[in-house]
């Protein structure tokens, strides 16, 4: 009996895995295909009416094709699926359903074409894969990979072929000072002195807050948000009592949350992904740790971060960007991307400024009427747009932080609110922390 | 069109993994026309710049330190049976020498530098662990790149303030140019060392190694020389590769992927023969490529899944299969007659 | 003092965890002989299916050890009778099994990922669930942590007497000795090996569990906790059960003094010592 099972079952096994991997990707490819159809009916059309006009015009175009290399799997995955890929998805679906971007070279719309690569996490990968979206797959834009690091991989790439990179999930001081020789590279979110650690410095100032405890992720990230708050905090006399670099696999924070908690600071912030931030909130609670302010890193903006934790998230703070509250637009903003969504898929940090950076790419090709990077980016550089979040336009590269809606917020009533800077908050901060519920 | 060119430079390469195995033979035929064809290939693979669009060569470079990672890992783990998860932890110096020196140094010094680097690391981890067997070895490079990677992770942030690094790159056409240098480096390498005494004594160590020690091979050199050698072209590769990369840190540079894809593909291709291993790290890499780009979703799964099914049914590999084939039909051929 | 108390808490609180994983995987490599890469595939898998079983059907994490634990065992069960019973037939000796089941399991791994990837998506999960605090001598825990130290023992117990005074757990332990003269004593070998792989996996499961009441979970999780594995695997001596057991609170004991020392080196003191241990004593603290 078993000798007949054993002999049988494992081929069977891997033929169904085979077969299955082979339908999934059939089907993966139907959808592709009635996606795309439409446009390639038009290419026959246009190719087959204009050949006798198009002598000084550019061969012609019925789509623009935007390429990205993006972490589908692997530890970033987490950044791609919950930061800017709702947001890319929803954004091109609203233009193309318009019709797409009007250029004037070509005189009509063109839809955006989407062209997705998986670089696993990897910024070699990712950094092959760039060069092939450019060389190989011709693409007309490129928009940016996710995480710091990636955009550092992939910024000087973008600048020597003399694409435009407007990056997404990241940004660094280091970044800033290298942005003078990207010329092609645009900056859309906030990030630590951009204007966060000196907005968070001014909030605890205050309201008298003497000192801090800081632990921070030994990565870029961490290293960045604990060099600047070392400056921002001693600026207004906030002692450091301590501050601590964990490595991204560390799995008991117990010791550190203890000693924390000893130091008897006012502050503590976690400058962590949310792989260390979420156990660093466990891990508070478990030990009744309350500080008046709990300040973490990446994942608390995340709407997952409320459903995991649930009235545990009162009074927790983190970088914020938005809300619903900041302004009319944003509201709709909100709505278009998170009605009757699950709320694991909010982030009230990062995605206005990506929509506002998508919002910003469309104007400047619409004016410079071109598909052309270089004049593309001109525009970029120098003029001003209307977007979601206001009046916008990037300032030596980085979007201008008097558009930010908001640079810190806290969870209030099952809401992220944006608490600072105070005369763009949406709530009031509540000060100090209340204890977590039991 | 580059796919198109890159295949035809991978069987140019697959070809001359094959040649190296035809000129170990004892009796050789039609020697003229199989070294002119080497030649040719050869010729082809160098000048693919000068014909090939650019990407064509930037994939090449990318699929080469495939190549090489396996080539050079088969040169030792292929006889000896030892299996070695440290290929990452030879890159990976590499890249750090590369980050370190790349700015005041030309690249072939850097590149030189890096196998050197990377030769003094194997010559002690091999003096250290040869002893252990089996999977205390594997499990001890295993280790041996993790450690690596959160040392260094540890020091930068403690000491330089940093956690990446910013690499000075070269030209797509160098690093194309250096790569290929490297691989013939390396074909060449391991031809010499099959004829010479220390490929026989490195397999009777594989078969027995007691009885190898009685013979009077001095077991510990050999497998400490032998490891070294296969260490060096991989800290090259990840020196020069290092350029093309631009930016790393610690857990990109030691990736312990990059450890077990070398032993996969070394496995799928089958180690008996020496172009068994060129021709899996050729197709699994153009493979993998087109995965992580036509079905991102399922890149793990059907890798997983090749694994597994390559390590039951094809215990030696594509090279093996081709044989079973071939004594299949001669097998018909003879039933026939 | 209380300091030191503080950190020996801790330290044996993670390493009741550390144990509960290591065991297990000891266990599959000790008499199944596979090194089983794929195990922390298993953990991730019984921390998934609870966080799912809590948040969705609202079953309590304490119900998912009894549903994890045997789905744990039926799934390594069947693997083991199929891929690796399977190999081992077509291995020419013990050395060589345990090169190829490795490297499988190696796939083995990568398939499990990517399946629970297509299912969970990326998130990283949490639930709240026992989240009080006890005091102990002045020093702080969470209650989470006790249950899952409970836990921990108890199932390093009862295994041991399972193996010390049942007949299967002879069995076992004969085959773990000697396979081919255990099956000449009339041991159904194929049967308890595989035995022996599923009862891993099942405490894989259990661990899954325990620790996603205590931690994040995420699709992702399963290689940190392999290399944990491993190093006390190998700390422990490899094939050791009650080495593995001692191993574990010896190692949480480790990363808790470094982790208040130097946060920054945790993780490379685990390395270290799993490095210069194995060079020192290959044969691990309880190694045969």
């Amino acid at each position: 009996m078993w000798s007949r099972i054993r002999k049988n079952v494992l081929p069977l096994c891997f033929c169904l895995l085979i077969v299955i991997t082979i339908l999934a990707t059939f089907i993966g490819c139907k959808e592709e295909v009635t996606t795309t159809a439409p446009p390639v009916t038009a290419t026959v059309t246009q190719t087959v009416a204009p050949p006798a006009t198009t002598t000084a015009k550019p061969a012609p175009k019925d789509k623009i094709v935007v390429g990205m290399s993006r972490s589908f799997s692997g530890p970033i995955a987490i950044i791609d699926d919950s930061a800017f890929r709702p947001v890319y998805e929803t954004w091109v679906k609203e233009v193309n359903a318009a019709g797409g971007i009007f250029v004037a070279e070509y005189g009509k719309k063109l839809p955006i074409e989407l062209k997705t690569y998986d670089d696993k996490s990897d910024p070699a990968t990712m950094a092959q894969l760039t060069e092939k979206l450019i060389l190989q797959d011709k693409v007309d834009f490129l928009w940016g990979g996710g995480g710091t690091s990636f955009i550092y991989a992939q910024a000087p790439i973008a600048n020597k072929y003399n694409y435009i990179l407007i990056t997404m999930e990241g940004g660094a001081t280091t970044l800033q000072e290298m942005l003078p020789s990207l010329p092609y590279v645009f900056v859309t979110l906030p990030f630590s002195t951009w204007y966060e650690m000196p907005v968070l410095a001014d909030m605890l100032a205050s309201k008298g807050v003497k000192s801090a405890y800081i632990i921070y992720i030994s990565d870029l990230h961490g290293v960045e948000y604990n060099g600047a708050a070392g400056i921002e905090f001693g600026k207004k006399g906030i002692q450091i009592l301590g501050s601590k670099a964990v490595p991204p696999d560390i799995k008991d924070l117990s010791p550190v949350i203890k000693e924390a908690k000893a130091s008897g600071a006012d502050a503590f912030c976690a400058f962590a992904y949310p792989d260390q931030v979420f156990p660093a909130v466990g891990m508070s609670i478990e030990l009744d740790y309350n500080p008046k302010v709990w300040l973490g890193g990446p994942g608390i903006n995340f709407g997952f971060f409320h459903t995991g934790f649930g009235p545990m998230v009162e009074g927790v703070m983190g970088w914020a960007g938005w809300n619903r509250k900041s302004s009319a637009a944003l509201n709709t903003l909100a709505d278009k991307l998170y009605k009757d969504k699950p709320e694991d898929a909010q982030d009230w940090w990062g995605q206005a400024y990506y929509w506002a950076g998508l919002d910003m790419w469309k104007a400047a090709i619409e004016k410079a009427g071109t598909l052309d990077n270089k004049k593309v980016r001109d525009i970029l550089a120098t003029e001003r747009f209307q977007t979601v979040l206001g009046e916008t336009w990037f300032d030596k590269g980085l979007l201008n932080k008097e558009t930010h809606a908001g640079e810190v917020g806290q969870w209030i009533n099952g809401v992220y609110e944006v608490v600072g800077p105070f005369d763009k908050a949406t709530a009031e901060w509540v000060y100090p922390k209340p204890a977590w519920p039991k | 069109m580059e796919d198109l060119m890159v295949i035809i430079n991978l069987l140019a390469l697959v070809y001359l993994g094959w040649f190296v195995d035809w000129t170990l033979k004892q009796n050789k035929s039609k020697i003229w026309l199989f070294s002119g064809l080497a030649l040719i290939m050869l010729a082809i693979l160098s000048t693919l710049p000068n014909y090939g669009p650019t990407y064509s060569y930037i994939m090449m470079s990318g699929i080469l330190m495939y190549l090489i990672l396996t080539v050079s890992w088969t040169l030792f783990s292929g006889p000896t049976g030892y299996i070695s998860l440290a290929p990452a932890a030879f890159f990976g110096v590499g890249i750090y020498t590369s980050a370190i020196l790349g700015k005041d140094f030309p690249v072939l010094v850097v590149v030189i530098f890096g196998g050197l680097l990377s030769v003094v690391l194997a010559a002690i981890v091999g003096a250290l662990t040869l002893r252990l067997k089996g999977i205390y070895f594997i499990v001890f490079t295993f280790g041996l790149v993790l450690l690596i990677s959160s040392v260094l992770l540890w020091y930068e942030i403690r000491f330089t303030g940093t956690r990446g690094r910013f690499i000075t790159t070269a030209n797509n056409d160098l690093i194309y140019y250096v790569m290929l240098g490297i691989t013939v480096l390396m074909f060449i390498t391991s031809y010499f060392l099959k004829r010479s005494k220390y490929g026989l004594a490195l397999q009777s160590i594989g078969q027995n190694e007691e009885a190898a020690a009685h013979m009077g091979i001095n077991v510990t050199a050999v497998k400490i020389a032998v490891f070294s050698i296969s260490a060096i072209f991989m800290g090259m590769a990840g020196a020069i590769m290092a350029m093309k990369w631009i930016y790393l840190d610690p857990y990109s540079a030691f990736d312990p992927f990059r450890s077990f894809l070398p032993v996969l593909m070394a496995i799928f291709g089958g180690m008996k023969q020496f172009y068994g291993p060129v021709l899996g790290a050729v197709i699994l890499a153009f493979l993998e490529e087109k995965l992580l780009t036509e079905f991102p979703y399922y890149y793990k799964l059907s890798f997983g899944i090749v694994l597994i099914l390559v390590i039951i049914y094809l215990p030696d590999g594509l090279v093996g299969l081709g044989q079973k084939v071939r004594a299949w039909f001669s097998r018909g051929k003879i039933a026939l007659t | 003092m209380e300091r030191f108390l503080d950190v020996a808490i801790a330290g044996l609180l993670l390493g009741g965890l550390y144990a509960l994983i290591a065991m297990g995987m000891s266990l599959q490599y000790g008499v199944a002989r596979v090194f089983n890469i794929a195990h922390g595939e298993f953990i991730m898998l019984g921390a998934m299916t609870t966080w799912t079983l809590y948040t969705v059907f609202n079953i309590s994490p304490l119900v998912a050890v009894v549903i994890c634990g045997p789905l744990a065992f039926v799934l390594g069960f069947i693997i083991h009778r199929t891929m690796f019973r399977k190999l081992q037939s077509l291995s020419a000796n013990q050395g060589v099994f345990e090169s190829n089941s490795m490297l499988a399991s190696f796939g083995l791994m990568f398939v499990i990922q990517n399946i629970a990837f297509l299912a969970w998506g990326p998130e990283i999960r949490t639930y709240n669930y026992l989240m009080e605090t006890v005091s102990i001598g002045g020093a702080l825990f969470g209650a989470r942590r006790l249950v899952t130290l409970g836990f921990a023992i108890a199932i390093g117990v009862i295994f041991y007497i399972f193996l010390a005074r049942t007949r299967i757990g002879k069995a076992i332990r004969a085959a773990g000795q000697d396979p081919s003269t255990a099956g000449l004593m009339g041991v159904n070998i194929n049967w308890v090996l595989a035995l022996c792989f599923g009862l891993g996996a099942a405490m894989a499961g259990i661990a899954g569990v325990l620790i996603s009441m205590s931690y994040p979970d995420s699709a992702n999780m399963g290689q940190e906790y392999l290399t944990v594995a491993i190093i006390v695997v190998v700390l422990g001596g490899l094939g050791s059960i009650p080495g593995s057991f001692i191993g574990g609170f010896l190692l949480g004991i480790i990363g808790s003094i470094v982790s208040f020392y130097e946060p920054g080196l945790n993780m490379a003191a685990y390395y270290a010592i799993f490095v210069i241990l194995l060079l020192v004593r290959p044969r691990g603290i309880m190694g045969r």
